[in-house]
């Protein structure tokens, strides 16, 4: 910090910094004390402890099929991301293709537009030109979302780096395969890592597109939490919410020792 | 080792011209610098050389075969890029290994073995298992020079290899670039834009300019005779004196005097320029040939020696004078000069 | 997040059909944005102006319809409002937290990036239900608000603006800091110093020199926020409950439990375009400095 920075002003920034950090982490730690509740109904403070709630939610199928279905298609989605938004990256920072910025913005745009719009726009198109609402329709929508958070993850890290190494590579007689297995994708390996936790993240956590596509065969684990939420939440929907945010807990504590997390946001 | 010649090279980006009409004959275990401004077309006939552009006409052969249709990786050169272009996965060991794992030659001991070989001869030994970002500028260079070499390529690409470093290790570079080349024997060609860098290091060197070639010869060569101004200019910044030929060994400054010079292709009236390198001039010396009145603007102390700048007319001219004898100062002197010093070019 | 990234060409030069490789490369991309994203936002659109309940052609009643009705006047109206509200807050908040995590220790920077992190990689669902269970009659914030207000505040603060308010604010504000804090780490400290040495004080400094040159993040944070805001539907639904519908819930009740796609569409068309129209008067804005 700057020197001489008037007493006031740093007391005031901690507070700050004090006030905010509660107030961001503040829902989720209540999530998690209410899963520990030991009555039937969702109190806040709790009245007794207990555990018995996660007994329920690992043994039944309430939870476990929509966390094993948003678990696979997460996994899928990360995987199909991962592959189309990687090529792309390497194609629009390490070719000269006319009009890559407007590609590259063409590729942004799921970003900026309202995912909202995106589900209505894919329901509405699939009850036209398919048979509407499906787990198709959730994955297709699931890709979309992702994929820019792919080429911007993968292409900032391939920007940094010296442009040359292929050429480089080449020269010392490397052929088009050994260019990408041993100079390209090992150079954009973190890249790929943030965004492929990025990716899954976004289809774990989604709701919004999952609302819109949803079909009575299938549940995703937030639709599951949604749907109780909107009717009768007791502390089981708690005990299942805290699991999801230990599982982004263990993914960012990961990151961290690994990649450093200030890296991959910024 | 090999020997590389091109001949009528030319390429083009779309519409616009970089290189045109490049023939170039370089003999085996030859130095050769392509000098020039920015622009001038020498880093795409490196490019072109070593494959990472196709050409629009003209053939490379390398030792007898035509390349010019071989992709960079089938063309066994070696080249270090301006910017080093070091793998940052691997390790400095691993890096230099890249070229002999390409080719398969040999065990991956023995390509080791020749790899941390490359590495001591560049004194970088000590620095094998080290990631190429942990590495000063300087290290990361002497890395990517072992890297190009290590494979014994036919010829060896350098671009602008010393540009990013400061002056200091520069000047070491440069020293070791010659020992390595002396103890090598490799065809080296090596991309500048310091004419003091081409000159120090050079058998041969090769002016470009806008996309063709100004003049081949050796440092000596294009510095003591400059066929155009550009080279006259480009090389030693020369002082450039417009003029007009009266007679055979006779021309006549735009300032009015008529001066000797050396006798020429140029018939009587032509338009020329005189070119007059600063350290051939003299102030108010007598015994010269050639000499005109001018106005002393500044003299400059550099330890060494002084530097001078007059105006004749309109026009500034440098000198550089030894330190010996009296500093003039500001004002009327005589400059004077030997009429075999003076070279007339056509004008630019 | 949403700094744009600039591109640096690379030659693919020396290859015998230069085009193929980066063609392959990019086709599997642009054709899933094409058939997942561009064709379904494009049919939206379409299908708003040429099906009115049920009957084809072209036709704008849809829109007429949304105009016409005042539940819809008000949800839109409510959208608005809530978003700048959100907005304003969520930005006065994130502007100095960005910069005091600029500013001090990694260490600390780091513990406050993971607290602002860790929200933004939880499910929206889960933090809403954390907020459903603080903003509750009988939970603490809602006894307080009880005490200050017993009549507006008698079942806590659900199915309150107050609370949508205080719940869609956490939702946004890792979104704002991330893009400040993007921008300010690139203000140069010695910029700071320099204003102090030429007798700035502290505050004028920050007024003076950080301020102006945080102002493209504040611009490009404003409207991804404003964008999240307005678009967004499952807080304000669990939150504020049906007795305060606002245009993002109106549209997920048309599409899925009315069924009306063509309203649906209408209504996502003006939200669309609202947000476009942010974007390009923002981007304007922030290219012109």
């Amino acid at each position: 910090m700057v020197k001489s920075v008037p007493g006031w002003v740093r007391a005031l920034a901690t507070v700050l910094a004090v006030v905010v950090g509660i107030y961001m982490l503040l829902p989720i730690i209540v999530v998690a004390i209410s899963s520990i509740n030991s009555e039937r109904f969702l109190s806040f403070p709790p009245k007794g402890l207990s555990l018995e709630w996660y007994q329920l939610v690992l043994t039944t199928d309430t939870y476990l099929q929509p966390f094993l279905t948003s678990l696979w298609i997460g996994l899928l989605i990360t995987a199909i991301a991962v592959v189309v938004g990687t090529a792309a990256s390497i194609a629009l920072t390490r070719f000269q293709i006319p009009g890559s910025q407007a590609i590259l913005s063409f590729l942004m745009a799921p970003i900026i537009v309202p995912s909202i719009i995106l589900g209505i726009a894919l329901l509405a198109f699939l009850s036209v030109y398919a048979d509407g609402a499906s787990i198709t329709g959730i994955i297709i929508g699931h890709i979309v979302l992702a994929i820019p958070y792919v080429v911007r993850t993968v292409s900032g890290v391939l920007l940094q780096q010296d442009r040359f190494t292929e050429e480089a590579a080449r020269t010392m007689g490397a052929r088009w395969w050994q260019r990408y297995l041993l100079v390209l994708l090992p150079m954009c390996k973190s890249g790929i890592f943030a965004g492929a936790f990025f990716a899954f993240n976004i289809s774990f956590d989604d709701a919004v597109v999952a609302l819109f596509l949803r079909s009575p065969s299938v549940e995703t684990l937030p639709l599951a939490i949604y749907g109780r939420l909107e009717f009768s939440p007791d502390p089981s929907v708690a005990a299942v919410s805290t699991l999801m945010v230990l599982v982004t807990v263990l993914v960012l504590v990961g990151f961290e020792r690994t990649l450093g997390l200030g890296k991959v946001m910024a | 080792m090999a020997d590389l010649v091109i001949s009528g090279l030319r390429k083009e980006f779309g519409s616009s011209v970089a290189l045109s009409e490049i023939t170039l004959d370089v003999a085996s275990g030859t130095f050769m610098s392509l000098l020039g401004p920015s622009g001038c077309g020498k880093s795409t006939l490196l490019r072109c050389i070593a494959g990472l552009e196709t050409v629009t006409r003209g053939d490379i052969f390398i030792g007898n075969e035509n390349v010019t249709a071989l992709p960079p990786e089938k063309r066994r050169l070696g080249m270090m890029f301006q910017s080093y272009a070091l793998f940052p996965h691997m390790t400095v060991l691993e890096n230099v290994r890249f070229p002999l794992r390409m080719a398969g030659e040999g065990s991956k001991a023995e390509q080791l073995e020749r790899a941390k070989a490359a590495l001591e001869r560049v004194q970088m030994g000590h620095l094998a298992a080290r990631k190429p970002t942990q590495l000063s500028g300087g290290q990361q260079q002497r890395v990517a020079l072992a890297r190009a070499i290590v494979s014994q390529p036919r010829i060896l690409l350098l671009d602008e290899p010393l540009s990013n470093l400061d002056a200091r290790l520069r000047e070491d570079m440069q020293i070791e670039l010659l020992e390595l080349h002396r103890e090598l024997g490799l065809t080296t060609v090596f991309v500048t834009h310091d004419q003091d860098e081409a000159m120090s290091l050079s058998d041969l060197v090769v002016l470009m300019n806008v996309g063709r070639v100004q003049q081949v010869g050796k440092p000596e060569e294009i510095y003591g005779t400059p066929k155009t101004v550009f080279a006259a200019d480009f090389l030693g910044a020369a002082n450039l004196l417009p003029a007009v030929t009266i007679a055979p060994g006779a021309a006549q400054l735009a300032g009015g005097h008529e001066i000797r010079v050396p006798a020429g292709e140029f018939p009587a009236g032509s338009d020329v320029v005189i070119g007059l390198r600063q350290e051939d001039l003299r102030l108010n010396t007598e015994g010269d040939d050639n000499s005109v009145p001018v106005e002393v603007v500044a003299p400059v102390f550099r330890g060494a020696e002084v530097q001078y700048v007059v105006s004749y007319g309109e026009q500034r001219i440098r000198l550089i004078a030894g330190k010996r004898g009296p500093i003039i100062p500001a004002g009327p002197a005589r400059l004077s000069w030997r009429t075999a010093d003076a070279f007339v070019l056509p004008p630019a | 997040m949403t700094q744009p990234l600039h591109l640096a060409s690379r030659s693919s030069r020396g290859r015998k059909r230069p085009w193929l490789e980066p063609l392959l490369l990019l086709s599997p991309a642009i054709v899933l944005l094409m058939l997942g994203f561009f064709l379904p936002v494009a049919q939206m659109v379409f299908s708003s102006v040429t099906s009115f309940q049920g009957e084809s052609g072209f036709s704008l009643a849809n829109y007429a319809e949304v105009f016409k009705s005042d539940y819809y006047l008000s949800a839109m109206g409510r959208s608005l409002k809530l978003s700048l509200i959100q907005t304003v807050i969520t930005l006065a908040l994130a502007l100095p937290l960005s910069y005091l995590m600029t500013r001090v220790s990694g260490r600390i920077s780091g513990i406050l990036m993971a607290i602002i992190i860790l929200p933004l990689m939880t499910s929206v669902v889960v933090r809403t239900f954390g907020w459903v269970v603080l903003l509750a009659p009988n939970s603490w914030l809602g006894q307080m608000a009880k005490s200050i207000d017993p009549v507006r505040y008698g079942q806590g603060l659900l199915g309150t603006e107050a609370g949508i308010v205080i719940s869609m604010v956490q939702v946004l504000l890792p979104f704002a800091v991330l893009t400040l804090f993007g921008v300010m780490q690139n203000i140069d400290p010695k910029l700071e110093e320099a204003a102090r040495t030429m007798g700035a004080g502290f505050l004028s400094t920050l007024r003076t020199v950080v301020f102006p040159l945080s102002l493209p993040g504040l611009i490009s944070g404003a409207t991804l926020v404003f964008a999240l805001s307005v678009s967004s539907f499952i807080t304000p639904r669990l939150v504020g409950g049906s007795r305060l519908p606002v245009l993002a819930g109106t549209i997920y009740n048309d599409a899925t439990v009315n069924l009306d796609w063509p309203f649906a569409a209408a209504q996502s068309t003006l939200l669309f375009l609202a947000v476009v129209m942010l974007i390009f008067a923002t981007s304007r804005i922030g290219s012109r400095k």
